[in-house]
């Protein structure tokens, strides 16, 4: 039975330069990616490169439509996709964290006494729907699809759950961070079922990215 | 009334049901068909649990992906998630004391929960066979065996049947704590391979055995003899004993990083893969803790099917069911007389009076009744009741 390349799905926006420098370094063709922004599947050596948002990589991937990918965990973290997490690539560094406004902490939690609950923006319901139970704390999460930093502002809600890099926005904001979530970094996952049946050409991949990564 | 009627028919099956319409229905009835005579053929006694059972948490899945609701008497009842659980369950109360060996197979749908917008289908069928009591090499080569020889006879090729050991992978992080070790296996149950090398390092597990989990779970076919993984020779006395019992072309694979995401496994585990498509079409292995949760400790291993994938893996590669009916259809003349020729026919065919709007795949040749003995083609030929049969045979072989 022939088999259709390799695929390998690339997370397009922030990662994607160094996912590049990445698979160049190891020796994979993406002269074809780069060339041109437009074209979503592109042909690469022996392998087929897709790019996608960050978001629907994990979809992608285990339903089987890419074989493998690299995609950040705080995607990965959100969509709750089953799929092997292979190497932790080290770029993309960013956090989710809980944060509020800065003078109003204690504000809040007396609320919280009174109130019984408060409520949190954020994009990642799932992440900040999975601390808060694991933290005990009730919450009323509120979805929102951008600009979360604003919710606290215009009272849309208490506090917010959000990814930082830096921290920079939530200082311009008058946000302080409340608490650490977890970190993130990229990571190569893969298709169980593929992994397992084109283990011959996935296997060296990974090892390669795996070698990558370790000195950084 | 008709507009009441409209009103009540408006709505599809909800989320995740379908209808299964006669010609999927044929190919689904040909796929069980082979396996419950090969699951027979290795004295497998078929089983019924019921759809539903209690809704306590399940070993199996999450509560939230458990499919419960509450009975008229207030008790809260689950449409069952898997068939293992319940032959469980069923085995501990009704065999209990048993010590001889149970060779049981079911074929029927499970149900789970899945959240919306994914694709996922809440309802599907799974066959099974669960050999309850015996242990070792030749327990778990007949699992294997009688896996590969089931997806042979229902028309796979190209399956892989991968094998792994989950005693061997918890052997790679011995010298952890007790609670650790199960952090990390519940990643690599996830999948986070990532996570779990890094909780076991955190752990204190040094260099050189971490090195040697990483290499052991990348490790498939002949590589898992060279990172010398406890546990190898087992897998290979087992899937040698497998090739005998079956010696068809069934490709077993070795294969540590299999790690299913079921917690009830407690040795060998395996997965029927094919490479058009991304999920595992079989998944079973040995769970000798599971009916201990039942009261009754007995070892067992044993495997599901899933149907529908089954069936897609099948479709894609080719596969149609044989033509092994052909349908006569008569064009009525005489009441009594057709009544008395379609008995007569369907000593040995199919036979349906007046043109069916579904014939699901089969052949349908037309006949028009002449008298109870005859009725003729549309070319004109006039054929007596053995020449008909006939007739629809040839059809059938060409």
């Amino acid at each position: 039975m022939s088999r259709r390349p390799l695929r390998f799905a690339l997370s397009q926006g922030l990662l994607l330069r160094d996912e590049l420098t990445a698979l160049a370094a190891i020796g994979c063709d993406v002269t074809g990616v780069a060339r041109d922004a437009r074209r979503l599947l592109v042909r690469g050596g022996d392998l087929e490169f897709v790019r996608a948002r960050p978001a629907d990589i994990a979809t992608y991937i285990e339903r089987g439509a890419a074989d493998l990918g690299i995609v950040g965990k705080d995607v990965l973290m959100e969509s709750g996709a089953r799929v092997l997490e292979l190497v932790d690539l080290g770029f993309g560094a960013c956090r989710f964290v809980v944060a509020g406004p800065r003078d109003a902490v204690a504000k809040s939690l007396d609320e919280y006494r009174h109130l019984g609950s408060l409520e949190v923006a954020t994009k990642y319901p799932n992440v900040a729907e999975r601390h808060f139970r694991e933290r005990g704390l009730a919450v009323e999460i509120v979805k929102v699809s951008g600009s979360t930093e604003l919710a606290p502002q215009v009272g849309l809600s208490d506090w917010i759950v959000d990814l930082v890099a830096t921290g920079a926005t939530l200082e311009a904001n008058e946000l302080a961070i409340i608490e650490e979530i977890s970190a993130s970094t990229a990571r190569v996952i893969a298709n169980p079922t593929a992994y397992h049946t084109r283990r011959d050409e996935i296997g060296p991949l990974v090892e390669k990215l795996a070698a990558w990564a370790a000195p950084r | 009334l008709t507009g009441r009627a409209q009103q009540v028919g408006g709505d599809g099956p909800p989320r995740g049901f379908r209808d299964i319409l006669p010609t999927e229905a044929r190919e689904l009835r040909t796929i069980a068909h082979a396996l419950n005579e090969t699951f027979a053929s290795y004295g497998y006694m078929p089983l019924e649990p019921p759809i539903v059972e209690r809704g306590h948490a399940s070993p199996l899945l999450d509560g939230d992906r458990v499919i419960r609701f509450l009975d008229r008497d207030g008790e809260l009842v689950a449409l069952r998630p898997d068939i293992t659980t319940a032959v469980a369950r069923l085995v501990a109360q009704r065999y209990a004391g048993t010590t001889g060996a149970l060779r049981l197979a079911y074929f029927g749908p499970v149900f789970r929960e899945e959240p919306a917008m994914r694709g996922e289908e809440r309802e599907f069928d799974q066959a099974g066979a669960e050999l309850v009591g015996p242990t070792g090499t030749l327990a778990d080569a007949e699992s294997l065996a009688l896996l590969a020889e089931a997806l042979a006879r229902a028309g796979l090729q190209d399956a892989t049947i991968e094998v792994g050991h989950i005693g061997a992978v918890r052997a790679l992080f011995t010298g952890l704590a007790a609670d650790a070790l199960d952090d990390v296996m519940r990643d690599l149950r996830g999948g986070d391979h990532v996570g779990a090398l890094r909780r076991a390092r955190d752990a204190g597990l040094n260099e050189t055995a971490i090195a040697r989990a990483r290499a052991s779970l990348a490790a498939r076919g002949l590589d898992v003899e060279s990172v010398g993984v406890e546990g190898a020779d087992y897998l290979r006395a087992v899937l040698a004993l497998a090739q005998e019992l079956y010696p068809g072309a069934a490709q077993f694979r070795p294969n540590f990083a299999l790690i299913p995401a079921l917690p009830y496994y407690t040795g060998i585990v395996f997965e029927a893969l094919h490479p058009s498509i991304g999920f595992p079409i079989a998944a079973g292995g040995r769970y000798d803790l599971l009916l201990g949760a039942f009261g009754e400790p007995r070892p067992a291993c044993g495997f599901a099917i899933n149907i529908q994938r089954l069936h897609l893996a099948l479709y894609s590669s080719g596969w149609r069911p044989a033509a092994d009916e052909t349908l006569i259809v008569l064009e009525p003349g005489d009441p009594v007389a057709t009544s008395r020729l379609a008995a007569k026919l369907r000593r040995e065919c199919s036979v349906t009076i007046g043109e069916p709007a579904e014939v699901a795949g089969l052949r349908a040749v037309t006949a028009t009744v002449v008298d109870e003995e005859h009725a003729r083609l549309a070319d004109g030929r006039t054929l007596d009741v053995a020449a008909l049969r006939e007739h629809a045979a040839r059809w059938r072989d060409s």
